[in-house]
């Protein structure tokens, strides 16, 4: 198997911790910003995407294991419907929002909107790096 | 021949198009949008909803059930995805 | 008022990728002429929601002329479904490759 450039390895490794810096703060800001849950979910996958193309799939997957981005991205979805019938627990429609929201402006101040961009952002970035995953790995004999 | 076809018929759909949206008492008309329900979104979005970004404010909160029916669209493509490029695939096992 | 804007564009495009899905052999061309669609349809709703001089729709500082923030938040929507429609395309092409060796559809239906 060919090496890669040493530069790209280095840089890769140095910037990743920042990457997936980046895409909580996207995330977590994503309702008083540009920004939101999909779109920081894609960055966070791009970059165990680019580690994974850059230090070779079989390295990355030791980190982050495929069962366990998988087991994140199921319970993204079971937790978005939850948060869904809270709104009915609260005494109103499906989705509806029920938690107390905070001064406008600042990082609580939407109420359920943070938790469902959570939940979507890692929903989004964990199922595309398994796919990911699951694309690379096809072929290859084991 | 099988191009001419498609030249054919898009140029049929292309006139359609245009009629329907650049003729008429409504039409389109670029950089002047009517918004007649997107006004109450903007006018009241900020109050309702705590969110200063107001396309996160219509996504998450007007308009959650688009977002989950996204999400569950999401998920089952991803389960496809999972279950169609599986290692252990033997051929003749379906 | 120019004719090349953002609607036009858009309607352009997607007359592009139907022209490719109709005339292309390829099942990965026609998967990319699929996401074509995709993108000249969430062009064109974007450019719906256009308003000459306004700013983003983001509330800053009180009452500012903004863009239409609906067809922004129903293009995200659009977005995600176009994502997956790939990646599921792409994969069904691999495993049809794998099947029959050929992702040529006339050959696929002459097997």
């Amino acid at each position: 198997m060919k090496q890669i450039s040493q530069v790209v390895l280095i840089i890769t490794r140095k910037l990743f911790p920042f990457m997936l810096l980046y895409g909580c703060y996207l995330i977590s800001h994503g309702h008083l910003s540009p920004g939101g849950g999909f779109q920081g979910g894609v960055i966070f996958g791009s970059a165990i995407i680019l580690l994974g193309l850059v230090e070779g799939v079989a390295l990355t997957e030791k980190r982050f294991r495929e069962n366990l981005l998988s087991f994140i991205k199921n319970l993204g979805m079971v937790t978005f419907i939850v948060i869904g019938f809270g709104g009915i627990l609260a005494g109103s429609y499906f989705l509806s929002d029920w938690l107390p929201k905070g001064a406008v402006g600042t990082v609580p101040s939407a109420g359920q909107m943070l938790l469902l961009n959570l939940t979507i952002g890692f929903m989004v970035g964990t199922g595309i790096a398994v796919v990911f995953y699951r694309m690379i790995n096809y072929g290859s004999k084991e | 021949m099988n191009r001419i076809l498609a030249i054919i018929i898009l140029i049929i759909l292309a006139f359609f198009i245009m009629q329907g949206l650049f003729t008429g008492k409504e039409h389109l008309i670029y950089g002047q949008p009517t918004p007649k329900i997107s006004k109450l979104h903007v006018e009241s979005g900020v109050a309702e909803t705590g969110a200063l970004n107001l396309v996160t404010a219509i996504y998450l909160n007007y308009r959650a059930y688009d977002t989950l029916g996204e999400a569950v669209v999401f998920f089952v493509a991803a389960l496809g995805v999972f279950m169609l490029l599986r290692k252990d695939y033997r051929e003749g096992t379906d | 008022m120019t004719i090349i804007n953002g609607l036009t564009i858009g309607i352009i495009t997607i007359l592009i990728g139907i022209y490719g899905i109709l005339t292309k052999r390829n099942l990965i061309k026609m998967v990319m002429c699929l996401y074509i669609m995709n993108s000249s349809v969430i062009l064109f709703f974007i450019s719906l929601g256009y308003r000459s001089g306004a700013q983003a729709a983001i509330v800053e500082n009180g009452d500012q002329l903004m863009v239409d923030p609906l067809p922004q938040a129903l293009m995200l929507t659009s977005i995600v479904i176009g994502l997956v429609i790939t990646s599921l395309g792409l994969a069904l092409a691999i495993k049809i490759y794998k099947e029959h060796s050929t992702i040529n559809t006339k050959r696929l239906i002459e097997k």
